[in-house]
């Protein structure tokens, strides 16, 4: 029976994961961390997580065009890559209104971003919908 | 040219700034620390909220600006009320899993109503807090939070809001629209804010019939009085002049409004 800590953990268990967060999008705050913060601090990587997702989860060209109507979030996720690593953030659909993503933070030399995009998107699902 | 010396003039009285909160920053409720230090139990009630502590650490926070966690479970279908009220009633968390509410979405609901409430219950008041020790609440095992933690993200939230739009007004007065020449396109979750500003409702009361944290909800408005599509509403006093609507006076009125809040 999974809560916050216990998803985390799970996260970092992905090769290459140096560190992860769960982030509300709309005010920034870290719901949990774990492992290394990113750039060094983890409530300025989660405040700076959420206002990408943000930009994401605003924008009207990146929702789905398949005109099935509004999906909330439109996004499902926002890949970045630099030179030494890969940031994932996956968008954790909820039963209430809420507006959260799964952050991590996976090094490129190791990580598999393939994998870890699609195990991200099962440990958002098993967090909130059992 | 003779150089006449002149007396410099007297410093200006000037009020000592230094209140409590700039002696020792970071440090939002003086009393909540002491709790903390003390591991203090029981339930701290401030002007514009209560805060629940167990072992100097909050468990949960309520503020009638704020929906609870029991509005943010069954506004949208996650739990039907009747189970939240026996679930409350018999102070039993068990009997909200049984129910299809996972472990993981109760956790995080729950974060969210904490620092949602506690936002509320930790802004600047009028009258002292009163703290009685007493037993622990019966959500009280789901997330735990330090009151360091708690105050840092109080204060990071204060300064949020401020980046957005420096103008607190619309945080608590009753909000209209602004219908300006070209409006910009609103995101839907400000959307939804936006449909039910109505000139009665303030942004508690759009935050309940949403069913989504009051914290949020002041987020969207000030976006959207940045936009210039929400301001409060003008008191009934305020004179209005004739020419109000011309779009650059309003916009003029705006920037002024803006740097007056700066």
């Amino acid at each position: 029976m999974p809560g916050i800590d216990e998803c985390l953990l799970e996260t970092m268990r992905l090769p290459g994961a140096r560190g992860a967060a769960l982030v509300d999008w709309t005010s920034g705050l870290a719901l949990g961390t774990v492992g290394d913060p990113p750039g060094g601090d983890h409530e300025t990587a989660a405040a700076e997580a959420a206002e990408l997702a943000r930009l994401a989860a605003e924008q009207h060209t990146f929702g789905p065009d398949d005109g099935a109507g509004a999906a909330d979030p439109p996004v499902e996720d926002v890949i970045l890559s630099n030179r030494d690593s890969y940031h994932v953030l996956r968008f954790v659909p909820t039963t209430f209104d809420s507006s959260v993503v799964l952050y991590l933070w996976l090094a490129r030399a190791d990580g598999n971003l393939a994998l870890a995009r699609i195990r991200l998107g099962e440990m958002a699902e098993r967090l909130v919908l059992a | 040219m003779t150089m006449v010396g002149t007396t410099p003039p007297p410093r200006l009285p000037v009020r000592d700034r230094t209140s409590a909160g700039e002696r020792s920053p970071g440090c939002v409720s003086p009393m909540l620390t002491r709790l903390a230090e003390e591991r203090a139990t029981g339930v701290l009630a401030r002007e514009h909220g209560t805060l629940h502590l167990v072992e100097g650490r909050v468990v949960h926070a309520e503020s009638p600006l704020a929906p609870g966690l029991g509005v943010l479970l069954t506004a949208h279908g996650a739990l039907d009320a009747a189970t939240w009220r026996d679930a409350e009633d018999s102070a039993d968390e068990g009997r909200l899993l049984e129910h299809g509410v996972t472990p993981g979405a109760l956790e995080l609901a729950q974060v969210s109503a904490l620092y949602d409430a506690a936002y509320f219950a930790l802004a600047p008041s009028s009258t002292p807090g009163r703290f009685r020790y007493g037993a622990a609440h019966w959500l009280a095992s789901l997330h735990p939070v330090p009151v360091a933690d708690l105050e840092r993200e109080t204060l990071r939230r204060r300064a949020l809001l401020r980046r957005i739009w420096p103008d607190p007004a619309t945080d608590a007065a009753p909000l209209i629209r602004a219908d300006p020449v070209a409006p910009p396109a609103v995101p839907p979750r400000q959307a939804a804010v936006l449909e039910r500003v109505d000139g009665v409702r303030r942004a508690a009361d759009i935050a309940r019939e949403l069913g989504r944290p009051a914290f949020h909800t002041l987020v969207h408005i000030r976006r959207l009085a940045a936009a210039g599509l929400v301001s409060s509403q003008p008191s009934p006093v305020a004179d209005h002049p004739p020419d109000a609507a011309d779009p650059y006076i309003a916009l003029l009125k705006r920037v002024r409004d803006a740097l007056e809040a700066l």
